[in-house]
């Protein structure tokens, strides 16, 4: 086990900046999560932590030494990359042993690595198979394996799942989470599935343009989204974000949209009217109200039940709101759903620099009134 | 397409349609038949045409030598002199026709040993995408783009022992002008140093395909796993790379067979029949000498030996590719 430190890397493609001065440390035995839309450098910085990449600028240690100039295998790290990378002419067997076989390990040495790496991964049937003969969840198993076998001080893992269908999908997740639960080994995964990312992380690293957005627990990211790109990239569906401004409400402030829905504003944030936002709410957060307690009125556009919840896609004046609601809506589309919003639960942010705006004191007056009046 | 018992069948690939009924498809009722009602049109469509064309020139000819080759003929009028396989017992105990057949043993060795091994490595060299690359593979593949003929011509007069390169050469180290290609004990050498020359560019390039169809990941996780550059050669390179390699020795080895373009300028077969092919052999002692009879008798052999060689080949080495 180790753990990992990056100061400042950077990384130019030429003179294409990609990475702009990352920072961070991972704790021995953490599970970090790297996320981010394509092209955000997430990989990039996984390769440069493999050695399959070079350091351009800044310092990447791995167990308090400085990997910068060492190569791949010095580093003690095992990989598991997007296509598996398994060789395919060698067979499960043979594809874990390989890294021990290459360092000319004892042929006991290597069964017995293999045996307990194949028991962890429920393997054992498959050792003697190619790679071809594997489905998608095996080989993925059969990479782990790999890794496993290496017994490294970090595990990295570069979108392994996104290979596979959504129901393995969900399994392998539980079944990483489980291995790493078992190894307690350092674990560094790449991946662009922001619900992968909450799932299984200890902390996820949320990356846009090659900068770090923010580092947290993953309801710390849900709670509390420093900025617009967290808040509209952690959940699912997106959060709402409605561009608009604080208005005077009787009893306090409210925020009007740009498209005319006013919306109740939490007392806390010290906003005053006229005051330029983006105002945040979750899908899962807006409610359906009787007509004595709403907040706002919706048109729906779109209903779309899964079963366990219905998700309604809904016009607010010409903005669009989306919500996700426990209870089964059966009204039409056209027709007016009543919505409750609980303040507590709206985010602010700034327009101009997409910053949260955070409590500036303490204070729960309820404007909820003040909006309906 | 949907018949009285209601199943509904997809169009086969053409591909597969020429075949009997595949496994695969389901013995339904009536599929049956109807899979042979679409098969037959296309039979008669397709087939005639090729099975014409490959009678006329490749079977007719083949049986016609194969005919021809027991008698002694001249090529003028019809052939009368019948004499069994006389042309056959003469070609076995001709020195020319074993001195032939000694030089396409060594030719194909050469490539093998020589021409092969280079050509991997120099397409090793050249398959990464480094500035200067394309310029090496244009310049490696250049002597395959020239015409053989014309490759002989431009060797010929390199190798002239009074105002080649060679002989430059040899003035300039103040040594004497050695006449490589007058010369029956070296002039196979000099002959195998062009077909090297002539013909690595080719499979190189056969390489460089072979080599970025390998995926460069497996590299990667080799890297980690802690492999040495020979052992990602050795346990990555060389067994992906290995249909591609059966698929070159095979080209190899039936060129080699079938050398002639190049020697004729170069050598003629000379001196002293020393740098005789087989086909130069034919060329030589069939055509030149108007001996059709004992030529169709050499072409019979080499074409024995081809597809004795092409289909064991094939059939030990390739039959997975």
């Amino acid at each position: 086990m180790a753990s990992i430190a990056l100061n400042d890397v950077r990384k130019f493609f030429g003179h294409h900046p990609v990475l702009h001065g990352i920072s961070l440390e991972i704790r021995d035995g953490e599970f970090v999560i790297l996320v981010g839309p394509s092209g955000c450098g997430k990989s990039t910085l996984l390769r440069m932590l493999a050695g399959l990449e070079d350091v351009s600028e800044g310092e990447i240690s791995i167990g308090g030494r400085v990997v910068n100039d060492m190569a791949p295998k010095e580093r003690d790290i095992a990989m598991v990359f997007q296509n598996y990378a398994l060789y395919p002419h060698m067979t499960v067997a043979d594809n874990m042993a390989f890294s021990l076989r290459l360092a000319g390990a004892p042929k006991a040495q290597k069964q017995a690595a293999v045996a307990r790496a194949a028991e962890i991964l429920d393997l054992s049937h498959l050792l003697d198979r190619f790679p071809r003969e594997l489905s998608g969840g095996q080989r993925q198993r059969v990479a782990m394996g790999r890794a496993i076998v290496r017994d490294p001080a970090v595990f990295l893992f570069d979108e392994p799942l996104s290979n596979l269908d959504a129901k393995l999908r969900v399994a392998m997740r539980t079944e990483i989470k489980a291995l790493h639960q078992r190894l307690k080994t350092t674990m560094v995964y790449v991946t662009h599935d922001q619900i992968e990312a909450m799932t299984m992380a200890d902390r996820i690293v949320v990356m846009n343009g090659g900068r770090v957005e923010q580092v947290g627990r993953p309801l710390d990211l849900y709670d509390k989204p420093a900025n617009l790109f967290v808040a509209a990239f952690i959940g699912s569906p997106a959060m709402n974000l409605l561009h608009g401004e604080a208005v005077a409400a009787p009893g306090g402030t409210a925020f009007r949209a740009k498209g005319g829905g006013l919306l109740p504003l939490p007392a806390d944030r010290g906003v005053q009217p006229g005051t330029p936002l983006v105002y945040g709410v979750r899908p899962e957060h807006i409610e359906l109200a009787a007509s004595a307690a709403c907040d706002t009125e919706a048109q729906i556009a779109v209903v779309e039940p899964t079963g366990s919840e219905t998700q309604v896609f809904m016009t607010l004046g010409s903005d669009s709101l989306v919500g996700v609601f426990r209870e089964r809506v059966a009204d039409e589309p056209g027709s007016t759903l009543r919505l409750r919003i609980d303040p507590a639960r709206v985010h602010l942010f700034e327009p101009s620099t997409g910053a949260r705006i955070d409590a500036a004191a303490a204070s729960t007056s309820p404007i909820r009134e003040a909006v309906l009046a | 397409m949907s018949d009285a018992t209601g199943i509904i069948e997809r169009p086969a690939p053409l591909a597969s349609r020429g075949r009997a009924p595949s496994r695969r498809r389901p013995k339904a009722v009536g599929g049956h038949h109807r899979n042979i009602g679409g098969v037959w049109p296309v039979l008669v469509l397709f087939l005639p045409p090729a099975l014409v064309l490959f009678t006329l020139f490749v079977i007719l000819p083949m049986g016609e030598a194969a005919w021809y080759s027991l008698f002694d003929w001249s090529g003028y009028g019809a052939p009368e002199d019948f004499v069994g396989l006389k042309n056959f017992e003469t070609l076995w105990r001709n020195g020319a026709f074993r001195t032939a057949l000694t030089n396409n043993g060594l030719i194909i060795l050469v490539s093998l040993a020589i021409q092969l091994p280079l050509a991997l490595w120099l397409a090793t060299l050249v398959s990464h995408r480094i500035p200067g690359a394309t310029a090496f593979r244009l310049v490696f593949f250049l002597p395959y783009v020239l015409a053989d003929v014309a490759a002989g011509l431009i060797w010929r007069f390199i190798y002239d022992g009074d105002y080649g390169l060679v002989a430059s050469l040899a003035s300039l180290v103040g040594i004497a002008t050695p006449y490589v290609l007058a010369d029956r004990d070296y002039a196979i050498y000099a002959v195998l140093a062009v077909v090297v020359w002539k013909y690595f560019g080719f499979h190189m390039m056969l390489f460089i395909a072979g080599l970025q169809s390998i995926d460069k990941s497996l590299y990667e996780a080799a890297d980690l796993d802690g492999a040495t550059p020979w052992q990602k050669f050795r346990t990555i390179t060389l067994p992906l790379l290995s249909p591609t390699i059966r698929l070159s020795v095979f080209f190899s080895v039936i060129g080699s067979l079938q050398l002639f373009d190049m020697i004729m300028p170069l050598t003629g077969g000379g001196p002293s029949n020393s740098t005789q092919t087989m086909v130069t052999f034919l060329y030589t002692y069939g055509v030149t000498r108007m001996k059709v009879g004992f030529g169709s008798a050499i072409g019979v052999v080499l074409f024995l030996i081809c597809v004795t060689l092409a289909f064991s080949y094939r059939r030990v080495f390739m039959r997975h590719d």
